[in-house]
């Protein structure tokens, strides 16, 4: 792994000023995590909770109050720093007049590609999303899930390193978000650093390599996934073959029984991560 | 797909610089994207409009009927550039903030500069195209019915056994002065000129409020007071005129905005006057003054715009 992380927020504070008589709004409050290079991030919290907001911050289109923010190092309000970062957002929208191979022809002109590398990495995206078929048809007529592909074709077509994904399964159907999820992990196979939101905790339990739970604008859990959904006061036996006597006399027998029962592994038993969701953002708010 | 290197270097720290193509991508699918609603079948109600007012009125004289069409066709040429201009720019923004549109443009290194002027520069495009347009319908129209008109008082001078020499080439000058002349297309050139401007100030607008009818409105507004500069002007250098606060609320009007009576050349073309060249250059100049001015503050403004 290289020694600049892909992703660095430092104590990240972002307060939005208020307007006609109403209160500043608070909406991180210093923040600070890494996202490693090569490795799935989940960034996971309820609605209100600062997710988006960080998110906005790391791709430069917030200026924060108060921390910093970084991709590879570079400040995220430097223009520069967006060479590597490909960006979904939450249900997005593309020109309606445009097609998907336009559309991806557009982004990529945006990102300084020209000529026969452009058209033969939009034809790549559009087979590793799935729209060939789609190529032609315009945008407006897309399915959301289609919509999603294209959007994630468009976030790849410069080749980032980093891919900052936010709710990419938000309203599509099972099939296409599992099609997402089996993206998800192709990319980080192919050593692309994945930062993701999502309310799909199931799913994100499946890509993420660490997670970041976020309440009320703090990071409230923060680590690599098997550690967080560990259960540190408990103890877990895993047999194999063992009957129900065995089971009863467990704590006596295990080691001076034999034969064909044999300890498998001893460890801590894991939760959810919905469980772990729901406990940490239903914690007291802090002052 | 190639493959990313999780142990690869951090991203080049080379500043991501202006560039035109950026520039004109972003221009070109402004274009397309305006083109898409529904602008054409009202160009060409434009243009049915026009060639009915060319040949719909009644015949005075040459001189009167000519004049009378070019003051009403390039009088509603102007309102058109003006409205679409102003409602036009006053939608982008918003629409592509609300479609999300804008954050995969500038989450992409896209400078926030080129993304204002690739949009300024669409709108701008579509306008001269539209002109473009008109202009050749409306010089089409104008050289058939000065034609048209010539034929008419020339056969009318001979039923009236006045058509010597002399008569008929006055006719010919009174019509060729009112016909077809350059003057025509520079009077389209300065109605260009107006609605750049005026676009310019709807983009500041539109990125200073939130709200798309705040933007439509107050650009209007400002479109008004622009016809009214010289009034101002006038106002303020009358030493006892108005309070001090009135004074100083005056001058901060001026200053805010555009002299666009300096545009002002539809009245002169449709009398027949002769626009000199240098009144083009001085149009163009204030033009382009004013819009570098307003465009500079309309970048400093969306490049501390929270998105």
């Amino acid at each position: 792994m290289s020694a600049t992380p892909a992703v660095s927020v430092n104590h990240l504070t972002k307060v939005f000023k208020g307007h006609l008589g109403k209160g500043a709004f608070r909406a991180v409050h210093d923040v600070s995590f890494t996202v490693e290079a090569g490795e799935v991030y989940g960034l996971i919290g309820p609605n209100g909770s600062g997710k988006s907001t960080t998110m906005k911050a790391i791709l430069g289109l917030l200026n924060p109050t108060e921390g910093d923010t970084r991709i590879f190092g570079i400040p995220s309000m430097e223009v520069a720093s967006r060479r590597s970062v490909g960006f979904l957002p939450e249900n997005p929208y593309f020109y309606k007049h445009l097609n998907g191979r336009e559309t991806l022809h557009f982004y990529g002109k945006l990102c300084g590609m020209s000529g026969d590398q452009l058209k033969s990495r939009a034809e790549e995206m559009l087979a590793l999303t799935g729209l060939e078929d789609a190529a032609t048809r315009r945008v407006g007529g897309y399915s959301k899930g289609m919509l999603q592909r294209l959007g994630l074709a468009q976030a790849l077509i410069h080749e980032p390193q980093l891919l900052v994904l936010d709710e990419p399964t938000a309203g599509v159907d099972p099939s296409g978000s599992r099609i997402i999820r089996d993206l998800i992990i192709e990319f980080r196979s192919r050593g692309i650093t994945v930062l993701v939101t999502s309310h799909l905790l199931e799913q994100m339990q499946e890509v993420c390599d660490r997670v970041g739970i976020m309440a009320h604008g703090r990071m409230v859990r923060e680590g690599r996934l098997d550690e967080l959904i560990a259960v540190e006061n408990q103890t877990e036996l895993v047999f194999e073959n063992a009957s129900p006597d065995l089971l009863a006399k467990i704590d006596a027998l295990v080691k001076a029984e034999g034969g064909g029962t044999r300890l498998l592994r001893s460890g801590h038993p894991r939760t959810t991560l919905e469980r772990l969701f729901i406990e940490a953002t239903n914690e007291p708010k802090k002052p | 797909m190639s493959q990313a290197s999780s142990s690869s270097a951090p991203a080049s720290v080379a500043p991501v610089r202006f560039s035109p193509r950026r520039v004109w991508t972003l221009a070109y699918a402004t274009m397309t994207q305006l083109m898409r609603m529904k602008i054409l079948p009202f160009l060409l109600l434009f243009c049915a409009l026009v060639a009915a007012m060319g040949f719909g009125f009644s015949v005075i004289n040459p001189e009167q009927q000519l004049s009378q069409f070019k003051t009403m066709s390039l009088g509603v040429l102007q309102v058109f550039s003006l409205v679409f201009g102003i409602v036009a720019t006053a939608l982008l923004l918003p629409k592509d903030l609300e479609d999300r549109t804008l954050y995969t443009i500038l989450s992409k290194p896209v400078p926030r500069f080129d993304y204002l002027l690739g949009k300024l520069i669409g709108v701008l495009m579509l306008i001269a195209s539209g002109l473009i347009i008109i202009d050749a319908v409306l010089s089409l129209i104008l050289w058939l019915q000065q034609s048209m008109l010539f034929n008419a008082a020339v056969s009318q001078l001979h039923t009236e056994n006045q058509d010597t020499p002399e008569a008929v080439a006055q006719i010919r000058e009174i019509v060729a002065r009112q016909g077809l002349t350059w003057n025509l297309h520079w009077a389209v050139w300065a109605i260009f000129l107006k609605a750049s401007l005026v676009t310019t100030v709807a983009l500041l607008l539109s990125c200073i409020a939130s709200s798309t009818l705040f933007t439509i409105v107050i650009t209007f507004c400002i479109t008004i007071i622009g016809h009214g500069h010289a009034m101002i002007r006038e106002f303020i250098f009358q030493p006892n005129l108005g309070s001090t606060a009135t004074r100083i609320g005056t001058f901060i009007l001026a200053a805010i905005c555009p002299d666009l009576a300096q545009f002002d050349v539809v009245d002169s073309v449709a009398n027949g006057e002769i626009v000199p060249w240098a009144a083009v250059y001085e149009m163009t100049g204030i033009a382009a003054l004013y819009m570098t001015v307003y465009l500079f503050v309309t970048h400093l403004v969306f490049v501390e715009k929270e998105l």
